[in-house]
């Protein structure tokens, strides 16, 4: 089983060197890796080329991005990747496996851990930690590929919740699974400054997706999942403060922007 | 050609370490290729000042800190106008050598690896914000306005992010013991951890990292192998497998090493992680923490670097521990790295290209800052 690796980057070079390597280092024997690039001005392109089989050039989102890499990709299970992820070795091998033990199993969700460097990383790796196994957030990242076909691909019209909004539309579709190996995903140094600018950039987003998915998202906003461990918040009262911060610097962040997007639709 | 290489040490100093070794092998074969070689470096308590030890000449003046202000006052009664070019090599403090070197001799820096967190490792807080915001940073921007040579791919990237703009790869050096060691794999699943027990080293991660590995593979064991000011409370707080050894002798470590199935390195940063060269050298491969200089050594010996946090590690390790890594590792001729020979011929190649006199601005730019300074 031929596993293709699609992995859209815009000026990712910070950590697209670790990424593309953990990706060559998967011990399953058929692996295809392929960049799709939206005009990055750092050296992208340079370490793209060292390890990929094909870089591509498109845009002008990450979800265009995503499908241009599914139609010149040539595996029976496709996978997408962001450029701040580390994979640990045999996740291919475990994606094998589980598709083959399980004919009617369509896509498979790949849980996520985090890492990164100060104070507020290690608020985030607690917040990943609890999401392990809640289907209100985690969403599928490996698809066979007639079920990817099947979808259309990515939704385009979405840049933020486009990985829900295609969680969602699978649901309907086929049957969700897992695998047990993580993803390390590198949050580098979390700022809150940067952290804002971003959800407001993805909050315009927001309006769209609640229209197309009204009776599901109200769980993805709640995050329910960060208050059911709730010992392993006590027992980092230091970091359970930092992630309070965290969460509501991104709310904040996200209701301007889906402010911003009903301003500009008026 | 006749060079003068300024180094804060020399390969006498108690506390020399990797970059001595790379400036005495360097040093020794450039003086049989027929140049003239002097090494400006800190006095060493029972040394002479000035001495010929391998065909070049080391003169020693100065302490850790002052040893930078001897070298510049050295140049000027002594070296002015008897060299043609002078090779500042720099750990952390550069020597500025293109800011005061005014006879026409070219200059060029050479940089094993910047400092940045270590600071935090190595310095009282207070100091360490100092050192790494205000004072590395400036010495940087200072020193890329001459010609750099990197000793990894990793250092040039961090001197970039200084600004330095012709930075020039260098290749590591490494020689391999003459006999390689002729011991089995040990039986038992087996890692190894060589260096020092410092806290930038992390020796905390491996222990952790083989503790959570040991749930799968509960056979796993590990050698911690050095001593250092940690040792005693590691020992202590040792969980189940683990083994110190302490400070052994060089042939004592290769086996060791060579014993072991698997060698993991979890420092903050390295220049070049040499201590994964030899590993390799010995077929062993290494899973390391992606961090500068680890990332190049790993890489180059064909071992496996993963996200620097212990569970990773551990995961790593599970993995690839029964599969990739049990069975035989062939032995790596330089483990990855370049020969003593090999090295002293392409440094002394980059020197003789990239090396250039400095640019009167630069010196001027630099004497009215502290002229500005002074105002």
């Amino acid at each position: 089983m031929r596993i293709s690796f699609v992995v859209p980057t815009y000026n990712s070079a910070r950590t697209l060197d670790a990424c593309l390597a953990s990706l060559r280092g998967q011990t399953h024997p058929d692996v295809e890796v392929l960049v799709v690039d939206n005009g990055s001005t750092d050296s992208t392109p340079v370490i793209a080329a060292r390890h990929a089989d094909q870089v591509l050039q498109w845009g002008p989102e990450r979800s265009a991005q995503r499908n241009r890499g599914t139609a010149c990709s040539t595996g029976d299970v496709v996978v997408y990747i962001d450029s701040d992820m580390v994979l640990e070795p045999h996740i291919a091998g475990q994606i094998e496996a589980e598709f083959t033990a399980n004919p009617e199993t369509g896509a498979l969700v790949i849980p996520e851990r985090s890492f990164g460097e100060g104070f507020l990383a290690r608020c985030r790796e607690l917040e990943k930690r609890l999401y392990v196994g809640d289907d209100a957030v985690e969403s599928p990242r490996a698809f066979r590929r007639r079920v990817i076909e099947l979808l259309g691909g990515w939704n385009e019209r979405l840049t933020a919740a486009e990985d829900w909004d295609l969680a969602d539309r699978t649901r309907g579709v086929t049957r969700i699974g897992r695998i047990a190996a993580y993803i390390w995903h590198d949050e580098g140094r979390i700022q809150l400054r940067s952290t804002f600018a971003k959800k407001r950039y993805y909050g315009r987003w927001i309006d769209e997706y609640v229209r197309m998915h009204a009776d599901t998202s109200g769980r993805k906003f709640a995050r329910t999942a960060l208050f059911r461990k709730p010992g392993s918040l006590l027992r980092h009262p230091a970091l359970t403060a930092g992630l309070a911060t965290l969460k509501m610097t991104e709310a904040a962040g996200l209701m301007l922007g889906i402010r911003d997007s009903r301003v500009a639709a008026r | 050609m006749r060079i003068l290489v300024l180094n804060w040490r020399d390969l006498t100093h108690p506390a020399s370490g990797g970059a001595e070794v790379y400036t005495e092998q360097v040093l020794r074969r450039w003086v049989q290729a027929g140049h003239e070689v002097t090494l400006f470096a800190a006095a060493v308590a029972g040394r002479p000042a000035d001495e010929t030890i391998d065909g070049y000449r080391v003169v020693r003046a100065g302490n850790r800190f002052t040893v930078y202000r001897e070298a510049r006052r050295w140049w000027e009664r002594h070296g002015r106008g008897r060299y043609d070019v002078v090779v500042d090599e720099t750990n952390t403090v550069p020597f500025l050598a293109h800011e005061w070197v005014d006879d026409g001799a070219r200059t060029i820096a050479l940089v094993h690896q910047t400092c940045e967190e270590i600071w935090h490792v190595n310095a009282p807080p207070l100091l360490a914000h100092l050192g790494r915001y205000r004072l590395e940073p400036n010495w940087l921007r200072r020193l890329g306005r001459g010609p750099i040579l990197a000793v990894s791919e990793s250092t040039r990237d961090a001197l970039a992010r200084f600004g330095a703009h012709d930075v020039t790869v260098v290749p590591e050096g490494y020689e391999p013991p003459a006999v390689l060691p002729a011991v089995l794999k040990a039986e038992q699943p087996t890692a190894v951890f060589c260096g020092r027990m410092v806290s930038y080293k992390r020796p905390y991660d491996v222990m952790r990292a083989v503790e959570l590995a040991r749930r799968e593979l509960p056979g796993l064991r590990l050698r911690m192998i050095g001593g250092g000011p940690l040792l005693e409370r590691l020992r202590a707080g040792a969980p189940d497998g683990v083994d110190f050894l302490g400070r052994v002798p060089e042939q004592v470590k290769l086996d060791e090493m060579a014993r072991a199935h698997v060698h993991l390195a979890t420092s903050v940063r390295e220049g070049w992680g040499l201590v994964v060269t030899e590993a390799a050298a010995v077929g062993t491969p290494t899973i390391a923490y992606d961090v500068p200089g680890l990332r190049d050594s790993t890489r180059a010996a064909g071992g496996v670097v993963v996200p620097p946090h212990p569970e990773a590690m551990a995961r790593w390790l599970c993995e690839l521990m029964p599969s990739r890594f049990a069975g035989p590792f062939p032995a790596l001729p330089h483990g990855g790295a370049h020969s003593w020979d090999d090295v002293a011929a392409t440094v002394l190649d980059a020197v003789t290209e990239k090396a250039r006199a400095p640019h009167t601005d630069i010196r001027r730019d630099h004497e009215n800052q502290l002229r500005g300074a002074h105002v």
